[in-house]
């Protein structure tokens, strides 16, 4: 039973080989993948994320790390000793588009080597699938988010690759949106893997929310993620939560990928800003019912100058970032006081 | 001419005695007029990227031969603090340690160590006492204090309020001033609370310096006790200008920009800072102003060129914008 069953995984493995290779040796014959599955695709995140370190100077981890969640899905953060925002872009790959979320915190390649580590992924890819390129598409979830539009100029005069444009007024037309601004939704098709574009304004007038119907992964950037979510406009914010819930309720969505990360393991316990070293960070992916979650509160703190704790975020309404909430919710378990790594005033 | 050639010998001998235990000459200390000192055309401040950051973990300057101010590197500690260590004939004084804890990334013992050696190797003496001092009791001010605890010749003043008062003898905190004496070099010290309730003001009789602190800097003053506490340590101030000549404020952050823009506590690039002192007359400014706030509200912030008071409730805070807002 054994014997024969490895036989069978061997001459599978060897098919694929065969079919890898007379690829890759041919230069034709390109390896296609059907994304359309009835569940999410596998994957993992194997890894901690990188979080900084005591000495900004002394750190020795990449300045971007790079998870391969599968095949076609990278997840990548910046360095927080580069930058202390930290954010998260990704990449997805379709039979015939690449996708980039989000291009980081800065602008300097020397620092921050996006379109390089974009570039690398993408040439590997192409190996294994027999491609010699494939075009390569940049979004923004805001082009005005000041921790996810900064690396974006180092794609300007890429070879084969289009970028989304920056203006809302342009963004719009480009990705059809024009007409239906912002109830309306649009897609991208990655070949086979098909993207949606859902608007989200609230934290940014310009807010972009993607749908990967692949990995189910509901790209969100901050809008929705696991820190102090700053509402810009509250009224659009409720707006666009509410929009949310309707579209994920027809939807499988698995996680919520953000593009930041401020909560620490704690429930409703953030790291302040400009921090740079956060050892115990709370998991990047939030889960789907969050979402209800934010948009009880976005509801209860309409037009209030107010700042909600949640266990998996804190939502901030009507002040500015460096706003703290000065008492913890009832209905949250208390926290331990513990003395800190690094004592602040 | 004998007895006079016998006498010189004698004086000779007794003073290579003398200089080989160590006790070198006595250095004068004058107060009348101020001893000159520079301050550093530019201090560190922080990179782009803190990760490619080549700047030591602490600066050095030599403000004069028996005054050195360090500031922490940005990329080390985001609160860039400065501290200080003034020289006397027979103690060195250490005025905060800095806000790393961690001996391997920044060891303060060993620059202090070397900062003594040095200053008593040009003053002929074989060791000072070192007294380990802190301008207020917060965390990014005495970080590496434990790196002393096991320091030959070494006091430590200590990091609760009633043995800080006990060291220096102050029975009626925060009015009395006292003296204390680093052998010729006299330090005055009295209470200056308002940001942080166990802070002292330090005044040095050679330099003229006076050292405010986190009570008084360029930047977000973060203020627990407005009215009550803070006002009159800034009013306390100014009575001590007005009896003592004061050559300059010196104090622990910079952030501010010339732009008089804040740099929002631990921004990680600061390229275009004030220079960390401040002149009298801007104290004097400052209390005329501050006499203006007659009812401070909790929250509320007040901007004088560029130090603005926060007078806060608690908690941690920056005063930011949302420039998003639309």
């Amino acid at each position: 039973m054994s014997i024969k069953l490895r036989a069978v995984r061997l001459k599978l493995w060897f098919g694929t080989s065969v079919v890898l290779t007379a690829a890759v040796l041919s230069g034709r014959g390109e390896v296609t993948r059907d994304y359309a599955l009835d569940h999410p695709a596998p994957g993992s995140i194997r890894f901690t994320w990188i979080y900084g370190s005591i000495a900004s100077a002394t750190n020795r981890d990449p300045r971007i790390q790079v998870q391969g969640y599968n095949e076609d899905t990278y997840l990548m953060r910046e360095n927080l000793a580069i930058h202390w925002e930290g954010p998260f872009t990704y990449l997805l790959f379709g039979n015939d588009r690449a996708l980039l979320i989000d291009t980081g915190a800065t602008p300097e390649s020397k620092y921050y080597p996006l379109r390089d580590t974009v570039d690398s992924l993408i040439k590997r890819w192409c190996k294994v699938r027999g491609k010699t390129d494939v075009p390569l598409t940049v979004v923004l979830t805001s082009a005005e988010d000041i921790a996810q539009n900064q690396a974006y100029a180092q794609f300007a005069g890429r070879p084969n690759t289009t970028l989304a444009p920056l203006a809302l007024a342009e963004a719009k037309k480009f990705f059809g949106l024009s007409d239906t601004w912002p109830t309306g939704t649009a897609t991208l098709d990655l070949g086979g893997r098909v993207v949606t574009v859902l608007p989200t304004p609230g934290t940014h007038k310009d807010g972009l929310s993607f749908y990967d119907p692949y990995t189910a992964f509901l790209f969100s950037g901050d809008f929705i993620f696991p820190g102090r979510i700053l509402i810009a406009n509250d009224k659009d914010y409720l707006a666009s939560v509410n929009r949310l819930q309707g579209f994920v309720a027809q939807q499988p969505v698995k996680w919520i990928m953000g593009g930041h990360l401020e909560m620490t393991n704690l429930p409703g316990v953030d790291y302040p800003r400009r921090t740079t070293f956060k050892p115990t960070e709370r998991l990047l992916q939030l889960e789907p019912a969050t979402i209800d979650e934010v948009a009880k509160y976005a509801a209860s703190t309409m037009g209030q100058s107010e700042i909600a704790v949640r266990s998996d975020f804190i939502l901030m309404n009507r002040v500015g970032p460096g706003a703290r909430a000065l008492t913890r919710p009832p209905d949250l378990p208390p926290v331990p006081a513990t003395p800190a790594i690094r004592p602040r005033p | 001419m004998k007895s006079i050639s016998f006498g010189s010998l004698i004086t000779t001998l007794l003073c290579l005695v003398v200089t080989a235990h160590g006790a070198g000459k006595t250095i004068e200390f004058p107060t009348k007029v101020a001893a000159p000192g520079t301050f550093p055309k530019k201090w560190i401040h922080g990179s782009e990227s803190l990760l490619d950051n080549k700047d030591p973990v602490v600066q050095v300057h030599w403000y004069n031969e028996h005054t050195v101010m360090m500031r922490e590197n940005k990329a080390y500690a985001d609160g860039a603090n400065f501290f200080f260590l003034y020289f006397g004939n027979e103690k060195a004084f250490l005025l905060d340690q800095g806000s790393i804890t961690q001996h391997d990334i920044s060891p303060v013992r060993e620059l202090i160590d070397g900062l003594i050696e040095e200053w008593c190797k040009r003053n002929g003496k074989d060791d000072v006492e070192l007294i380990v001092a802190n301008t207020h009791l917060h965390g990014d001010h005495y970080s590496a204090w434990n790196q002393f605890q096991d320091r030959p010749n070494t006091k430590l003043v200590g990091l609760t309020h009633e043995e800080r008062l006990a060291f220096f003898g102050m029975t009626n905190f925060p009015e009395q001033r006292v003296e204390y004496d680093l052998g010729g070099r006299k330090l005055i010290l009295w209470g200056s609370p308002g940001h942080d309730d166990a802070e002292m003001a330090t005044y040095d009789t050679y330099t003229h310096l006076l050292c405010t602190g986190d009570m008084l800097y360029w930047g977000l003053i973060t203020i627990r006790g407005f009215a009550e506490k803070w006002a009159p340590s800034i009013e306390r101030l100014v009575k001590f200008t007005d009896e003592y000549p004061v050559s300059c404020l010196i104090n622990c952050h910079i952030e501010m920009s010339m732009q008089n823009v804040d740099y929002p506590r631990s921004t990680s690039y600061q390229p275009d800072e004030p220079p960390m002192q401040i002149e009298v007359e801007t104290l004097r400014k400052l209390n005329a102003f501050v006499k203006t706030i007659k009812n401070p509200r909790d929250g509320e912030v007040y901007y004088f060129d560029k130090i603005w008071l926060y007078n806060q409730k608690g908690g941690w805070e920056t005063v930011e914008k949302n420039k998003f807002v639309y």
